[in-house]
């Protein structure tokens, strides 16, 4: 068996591969809906959901891999004890059109439920999973992916990399079950030319340049490492911080979440988990009224230290992919960016 | 709002009074602070620091219930300061000369010390406000539930017309109003005094006009407000009660009144999504469905009329408010009660009230809402209103005086009460959020906010109960020590049916609005003795 590594596949070809993905698994992709919205949705019928690739699906992966809220198991209780039951496996699933910095956050998931043991349900969905990315020829509005190393395009990471070359793709496998898809689909596909390679190399350049919004996130990594946020910002940042949980739940990498036991009655229950988000007082709140954290002052602390400083710090890189998609929802403008514009800003 | 909410970001003076908008409207909230971070000059009025008045150049923490002293105070300096616009004062209203000659009467040293602030404050703030042609007033419930509310809005409308800052684009008198539909509720009539559209129900050709449609005959007389029918009493004219997704065994002021007419009420029936306190003493209580569940409009402050799509039908046996109606109504023998939708709904509103004329839902389906008035298919909306001219014709001056509130602080109750909504995490009577776990986790119970110095005085600690007493009543309530509030002054919100603040409230009220005096009552603090 041939190991394809990249192929081209002409845009007429995309519908008929999907179609036929589609029928050994689930298929996600970005979807605009009657309402104008953009989501990662399922495909029910690929001819009557189009997909749209022109616009960021507001929804990351992340509530397909860790969901809003899930059933981690359910529970009965009788004259033994206490009875656990796993809930339904994951289903294959592929993923088509994830972008660049939704991947990269995947990424950085993968770690974060890797210790101190493999989460069963987070494990259970991710080996089922094939990521399909399509890399950003035309960064989007709030877009910083360069600035914090996950994109336009993917060095490494994902099954299959799409390039939009105009009237076709180029198809790069970058794991196992990639190249397997290429392999088996192979009659769809055409070779690689000298002219793809130089077109795709020049899109890459101009994705590059396309930028709206300069974000120095390394230089705020660093200079974290160094020095310490000055009382004022945070005062400023926390007086301006809505307290509605937004930048945390659509952020792709923000994990944060809680765990409830719901009783459906004397005998039986669910247990639950949610997401939840650092800047909620609640979520650090402990008995008797003690709070690490003074929501007052340090709303938002935790949560711009934990991507920029300490994560630096354990991995070597910010765990913020620059989807921008916190700067389009913030009520308060406090978004990532306006902290790290106000703290590399300031002189000291 | 006489403006649109995308204009306060462009303004060049945001004057804000009576509203902690950050909390309470997010939304125009994040619009204002984006005109502060433009540039433009911020000034808020309200007795608390609240996050928006830490965010103001100037915060002028008045004493509670000065508002027209301080307004007065402020046209005053305008007028000295040769700050007033002749030109919109002479084009545009009447009956200046009056309010000018009683304003020169008046003391600027005495005004000031009425409200509490230094007069170079005031005079800072007034020239600032006067000297932009894009200064906007956004007002909230800190102005109107006084029980001169009526007359700290007219102070209000005067303060701009002085300064010619009404009539046109990023300038107008913005009331920001406190429901997502409340404005929606009084365009359609939930009013006493007047038909859908604010026509007076005394007009007998507007009467004449629904009567012809309703097929029934409509009073002439106005009917009664809220707090008039809550209180009515034990022996009071109001014998039943429909009441659909509203409270006031929680909310309204004064409530061992609003007890007392509850109990001695013969029938009382609530419509609503959950069981409120206000539905469990209800002989019926229908289960209503919720805005997810039915199609609709909802009108927001600027005066936009938006489509809510139903998201998901009806849960279980809920039913949406409509069909409730139209249900009793038919029982009732009352004609036309067969509306196949909201749209057949939406087609008589644009019938009958001018105002949306031209408010039809295939046009309201292809837009984000249009603004009212919107007076046919071909119009496109208004933007901010009185432009060429006032309602009334010319912008009306009239002179408002200050008064003192109804209770001032004694030597029994020393303290002034203000109350207010909370937080972020909860929503008037929390019938809604305090079936969140969430959000119930984030503020789990009532606060009384009190300064340092009074906490210190009362040698009380922070998370302390105390009992806080009014005339009318007492609550046990948990204190959270706070610059928030000044010396004399705690505040709390009406959150919490555990501590029914509204207990302590007055039902003195505005006697043109007849809006309750929320916002100030004279209550003491007492520490709570452990046995």
């Amino acid at each position: 068996m041939i190991d394809l590594q990249e192929m081209i596949l002409e845009k007429d070809r995309l519908i008929p591969l999907l179609r036929k993905l589609k029928k050994e698994s689930r298929l996600i992709a970005p979807v605009t809906n009657k309402h104008g919205d953009t989501l990662l949705s399922e495909i029910n019928n690929i001819d009557r959901d189009t997909i749209d690739l022109d616009r960021q699906p507001q929804n990351s992966l992340k509530s397909f891999f860790l969901p809003q809220q899930e059933i981690l198991a359910h529970y009965s209780v009788d004259t033994t004890g206490y009875n656990f039951t796993a809930p339904e496996a994951a289903k294959e699933t592929i993923y088509f059109g994830v972008r660049s910095c939704d991947l990269t956050a995947l990424l950085y998931m993968d770690l974060i439920f890797s210790k101190p043991a493999k989460d069963a349900s987070y494990y259970d969905r991710r080996n089922r999973s094939v990521i399909i990315t399509l890399g950003c020829n035309d960064p989007f509005a709030n877009c910083f992916c360069e600035a914090t190393n996950s994109g336009p395009y993917l060095d490494y990471g994902y099954d299959l990399q799409f390039i939009d070359l105009g009237s076709s793709y180029y198809v790069a496998a970058g794991r196992r079950k990639g190249a397997d898809l290429l392999n088996k689909w192979d009659y769809f596909f055409r070779t690689v030319e000298e002219e793809d390679q130089k077109i795709r190399y020049q899109l890459f350049l101009e994705a590059r340049g396309r930028f709206n919004r300069n974000i120095q996130v390394s230089h705020a990594c660093h200079k974290l490492q160094e020095e310490e946020v000055a009382e004022t910002i945070w005062e400023k940042l926390a007086g301006r911080c809505y307290d509605c949980g937004g930048c945390a739940y659509v952020c792709p990498t923000c994990t944060c979440f809680s765990v409830d036991d719901m009783a459906i009655d004397d005998s039986h229950g669910t247990r639950i988990r949610s997401w939840d988000a650092c800047t909620s007082s609640g979520f650090t709140r402990m008995a008797g009224n003690h709070n690490p954290t003074d929501r007052t002052r340090h709303a938002l602390k935790q949560r711009f230290l934990h991507k920029l400083k300490y994560d630096y710090q354990k991995h070597g890189k910010a765990s913020c992919t620059g989807c921008g998609r916190c700067v389009d929802i913030c009520f308060g403008g406090v978004d990532i960016t306006t902290f790290i514009e106000m703290f590399t800003r300031d002189a000291s | 709002m006489t403006n649109s909410i995308e204009e306060l970001g462009s303004a060049d003076v945001l004057l804000v009074t009576g509203s902690n908008t950050t909390e309470t409207h997010p939304q125009i909230g994040r619009n204002i602070l984006e005109a502060v971070d433009g540039g433009a000059k911020l000034i808020v009025i309200d007795p608390r620091r609240t996050d928006l008045a830490k965010e103001a150049h100037i915060h002028l923490n008045l004493r509670p219930g000065t508002d027209i002293a301080l307004i007065n105070c402020m046209m005053r300096i305008i007028l000295d300061e040769d700050l007033a616009d002749d030109l919109f004062i002479s084009m545009r209203t009447e009956n200046f000369i009056p309010l000018r000659d009683y304003l020169h009467r008046l003391d600027l040293d005495e005004l000031s010390a009425t409200t509490g602030i230094e007069l170079k404050k005031i005079h800072e703030a007034a020239c600032i406000y006067a000297r932009s042609s894009k200064s906007v007033i956004c007002y909230c419930l800190g102005v109107t539930q006084h029980s001169c509310g009526t007359d700290n809005v007219q102070a209000v409308a005067n303060l701009a017309m002085l300064t010619g800052n009404v009539e046109k684009k990023h300038s107008g008198v913005d009331p920001l109003r406190g429901q997502n539909n409340v404005q929606g509720a009084c365009d359609m009539a939930a009013l006493p005094a007047v038909l859908p559209g604010y026509q007076a129900i005394t007009d007998s050709a507007i009467r004449d006009r629904f009567q012809a449609v309703w097929k029934r005959e409509i009073p002439a007389v106005p009917g009664l407000s809220l707090t008039e029918m809550t209180h009515s009493g034990k022996d009071g004219a109001i014998r039943a009660m429909f009441i659909m997704g509203e409270n006031p065994l929680i909310s309204d002021p004064h409530l061992s009144r609003v007890q007392e007419t509850f109990e001695n009420l013969d029938f009382l029936a609530v419509s609503d999504i959950f069981l409120t306190e206000t539905a469990q003493h209800a002989h019926v209580v229908f289960p209503a469905a919720s805005f997810a569940e039915k199609r609709g409009t909802i009108t927001n402050s600027e005066r936009r009329v938006q489509l809510c799509r139903q998201a998901i039908p009806p849960i279980a046996n809920c039913r949406p408010d409509s069909e409730i109606i139209m249900e009793l109504g038919k029982r009732l023998d009352c004609p036309g009660m067969d509306f196949e939708s909201s749209d057949e709904i939406m087609e008589e509103i644009s019938l009958l009230t001018p105002i949306y004329g031209g408010m039809h839902y295939d046009r309201l389906e292809q837009s984000h809402g249009l603004q009212w008035p919107c007076w046919n298919r071909d119009h496109e909306g208004t933007e901010f209103l009185h432009k060429y001219y006032f309602t009334r014709g010319k912008g009306q001056f009239t002179i408002t005086r200050h008064q003192e509130p109804a209770e001032r602080p004694d030597r029994t109750y020393p303290y002034t009460l203000v109350t207010g909504r909370g937080s972020y995490h909860h929503y008037h009577t929390a019938t809604m959020t305090r079936n969140s776990k969430r959000l119930v986790r984030e503020y789990p119970e009532a606060l009384l906010e009190i300064n340092a110095q009074d906490a210190k005085t009362l040698q009380l600690q922070d998370g302390e109960k105390v009992e806080l007493l009014s005339r009318r009543g007492k609550v046990r309530i948990t204190i959270t020590i706070t610059d928030r509030v000044q010396p004399g002054t705690v505040f709390s919100s009406f959150h919490f049916f555990e501590v029914p603040i509204n207990q302590l409230t007055t039902s003195v009220m505005d006697p043109k609005s007849k809006c309750p005096e929320f916002k100030v009552c004279s209550v003491n603090l007492q520490k709570v003795k452990h046995d």
